[in-house]
């Protein structure tokens, strides 16, 4: 059952992957919705998947490393509606699914990953892992602008302006769009990492750890891309650089605890 | 038999100064069809007139001779300047083929621009409201609408644009998103630069205009909506600009690397659009690459002009098979229309009703004999025949009627004839195909090799 339900939501995903890009790279406009349908399709089943993996009802499969990754995948989704509702960027989905395919597959590979230890029952630590996954979602959505930017503004820059160019929304709304979701993940990035640290401290563990480290770096590009967009303006290429940067530091900080799981050490 | 004709001139025929003799004002449209249906005695008539064309659709009861009358009367109207051979002309299918191309902007000066749509449907609404649409224009039309929608939506035979002015501007909404608010600064009074200035300031843009001649630049941002301003606040206007259109005659760059470094640094990195239109070069090739700084010049500009004149020469074609899949099914509607089909049709349903009926009865009148069974079905087809004989009557006085065809429309749409009932070879042997009966033309079942 779990499974099936596994593989038939990363078939959805990797359907509506194709059905986007297709959309962004050719037009095929006979059946515009198509795409966002297979896309909330998909987005259906991991909900159905999530509440099987879900320990009591109503409660977020949050155990360990892998259960964390499917839920930001599905987050991710979730806020990539959200946003293309709002913003009119239903295209972004070209650059979304692909993302919540990768973080659901690689939640798949968590037959191998031992739950976090130790399981200590604790407030703290649940408010920490949530803050971190919306911090998360907000950074993914911001990287997918960012790297829409950047794909849109070298099209402008080499004249090739049919086909993708098209379709992509404006440099200005990514750019908005980049920037607020920077705005919505920083603040929660931070309660994320001093919480965490504060749940370190009184469960008595003091040891330094490379996600730790990795969280450290994430956290100051993500401060420097604010603090440049703000007092020196920093707009467009740049601030889509640094975003991009910054996404790719919580995704090491992921891995860091997967390896870290999947080699047994606390 | 009532068919079709079409008569008229556009940009294919005639140059501008023909085509403007015979243009109808909108406010015009419903008088002049009037009086051109009257005189040219057509039993529909429809007007379509724009700067590319002016063109007469009508039906007649004999074509030949309304397309003759049709061209007399606009070539009247061309006066003798102009021979009536820059006039062409349509019959039959060739007719309702000629204006799914027509609204599927395939027979525009520009392929694939979108206002040919709008203009035939205010025609069209003119000649309903001045009652000179039936049957026959009304379903062409409609259909024509349909045609030319599937053609928007499933060719991209109107994407991108094609003029210069309309590509600085969308190029502008893919950096800004939003234009409402945003400023152009218009450098230099060059015809092309006013144009694309122009177009901006439509799109809600504020227009600031500079010029080495302050005359010259009152001048055009009186024109255009904008306000002049002298040419020592160059530096500032180009800190507040979000889209610069160039097209000084300076015969040196005027934004050059230096000037703009300085000019970046103040904006604070906020996207700039540059558009050089001016021919030698206002602006260093060299700020191109500058953060946030975008520059096109003419070539670019012509270069994407071509490049999607030639994406639209490629959809065009695809949009020639969607007009011969609308033809083709307007064909079969207009087969629908004859009358021996339709009474075929009709008796049939009314036969299907009363066997049915009788299936039904039988098997419960169990003590019926076989005379008394014969009875029984003699007068379901007796009450059939009944029924059926005055309609069958009034349809066959009807259908040579110049309304004839809306008579048979309704007899269709009252009892649920489908079309396809009507298929001409399901009706050949069929015994009451006569004389008098309403046909295809020549031109419906195939090319007419007489029309021009």
């Amino acid at each position: 059952m779990k499974a099936g339900l596994f593989i038939a939501t990363a078939a959805l995903y990797a359907i509506a992957c194709i059905l986007y890009l297709s959309q962004l790279t050719r037009g095929s406009d006979k059946a515009p919705r198509m795409p966002g349908t297979v896309f909330v399709a998909a987005l259906g089943a991991h909900l159905a998947f999530l509440l099987l993996e879900s320990p009591s009802p109503g409660e977020l499969p949050l155990a360990d490393i892998a259960q964390i990754l499917s839920v930001s995948s599905f987050g991710i989704g979730i806020a990539f509606l959200l946003a293309s509702y709002r913003m009119n960027v239903t295209i972004l989905g070209a650059f979304v699914a692909p993302l919540s395919l990768m973080l659901f597959l690689a939640s798949g590979l968590g037959s191998s990953y031992a739950p976090v230890p130790p399981r200590v029952e604790s407030v703290m630590l649940t408010l920490h892992i949530v803050a971190n996954v919306m911090g998360l979602v907000a950074f993914a959505l911001a990287f997918v602008s960012g790297f829409a930017y950047l794909l849109q503004e070298r099209l402008l820059r080499r004249r090739q302006l049919t086909g993708a160019f098209q379709r992509l929304p404006s440099l200005g709304v990514l750019d908005t769009i980049g920037l607020r979701s920077v705005l919505v993940g920083f603040p929660l990035l931070t309660f994320g990492m001093v919480s965490g640290t504060f749940w370190l401290v009184r469960s008595g563990g003091s040891q330094f750890y490379v996600s730790q480290a990795l969280g450290l770096v994430a956290w100051a590009i993500f401060a420097g891309v604010i603090v440049l967009r703000v007092a020196a303006g920093w707009q467009g290429r740049k601030a889509a650089v640094g975003t991009m940067l910054g996404f790719l530091f919580t995704l090491l900080v992921l891995a860091g605890y997967a390896v870290r799981a999947a080699g047994g050490g606390a | 038999m009532r068919d079709f004709v079409v008569v008229g001139l556009s940009h294919r025929t005639a140059p501008v100064e023909v085509r403007e003799r015979l243009a109808v004002a909108p406010q015009d449209l419903e008088r002049e069809l009037r009086e051109i249906a009257a005189h040219a005695r057509l039993e529909e008539a429809l007007l379509i007139s724009t700067c590319n064309r002016v063109e007469l659709y009508a039906t007649s009861a004999n074509p030949l001779q309304a397309t003759q009358e049709a061209k007399q009367t606009l070539a009247k109207r061309l006066g003798d300047a102009a021979g009536d051979e820059v006039l062409y002309q349509e019959r039959g299918i060739d007719v309702v083929r000629h204006l799914f191309r027509v609204a599927s902007s395939l027979d525009s000066l520009v392929v694939g621009e979108p206002q040919i749509l709008g203009q035939v449907k205010e025609a069209f609404d003119a000649a309903t409201e001045a009652g000179t649409v039936g049957t026959l224009l009304g379903r062409c039309f409609t259909q024509a609408f349909a045609t030319a929608k599937r053609v928007r939506n499933e060719t991209g035979i109107a994407e991108g644009t094609v003029s210069v002015s309309s590509i600085a501007c969308e190029l502008a909404k893919k950096i800004f998103g939003n234009l409402e608010g945003r400023r152009t600064l218009l450098l230099g009074a060059g015809e092309m630069g006013e144009s694309a200035a122009r177009s901006l300031r439509q799109t809600g843009t504020h227009l600031h205009v500079i010029n080495r001649s302050e005359e010259r630049a009152q001048a055009l941002a009186e024109s255009c909506d904008g306000r002049a301003v002298p040419y020592e606040h160059l530096t500032t206007e180009l800190v507040e600009a979000d889209v610069v259109i160039a097209s000084t005659a300076s015969p040196k760059f005027i934004l050059t690397p230096q000037l703009m470094k300085g000019v970046v640094r103040t904006r604070r990195h906020r996207p700039l659009f540059i558009i050089d239109i001016a021919v030698p070069r206002d602006v260093d090739p060299r700020v191109g690459n500058m953060d946030n700084v975008f520059v096109y010049d003419v070539d670019d500009l012509q270069q994407v002009a071509e490049e999607n004149l030639a994406v639209r020469a490629r959809e065009a074609a695809l949009a020639e098979h969607i007009v011969e899949d609308e033809v083709e099914s307007f064909l079969t509607w207009r087969r629908s229309l004859e009358l021996a089909p339709t009474i075929v049709a009709l008796r049939k349903r009314f036969g299907q009703v009363a066997e049915e009926e009788l299936r039904r009865a039988l098997p419960r009148l169990q003590s019926l004999s076989e005379p008394d069974r014969a009875v029984l079905e003699a007068m379901s087809r007796s009450l059939v025949n009944k029924l059926l004989h005055q309609p069958m009557t009034e349809l066959k006085a009807g259908a040579g009627a110049p309304d004839g065809a809306l008579l048979i429309d309704a007899v269709r749409r009252l009892f649920a004839l489908s079309e396809e009932e009507a298929r001409p070879s399901e009706t050949s042997t069929q015994p009451i195909a006569e004389g008098k009966v309403t046909q295809l033309t020549a031109a419906a079942t195939g090319p007419t090799g007489e029309s021009k």
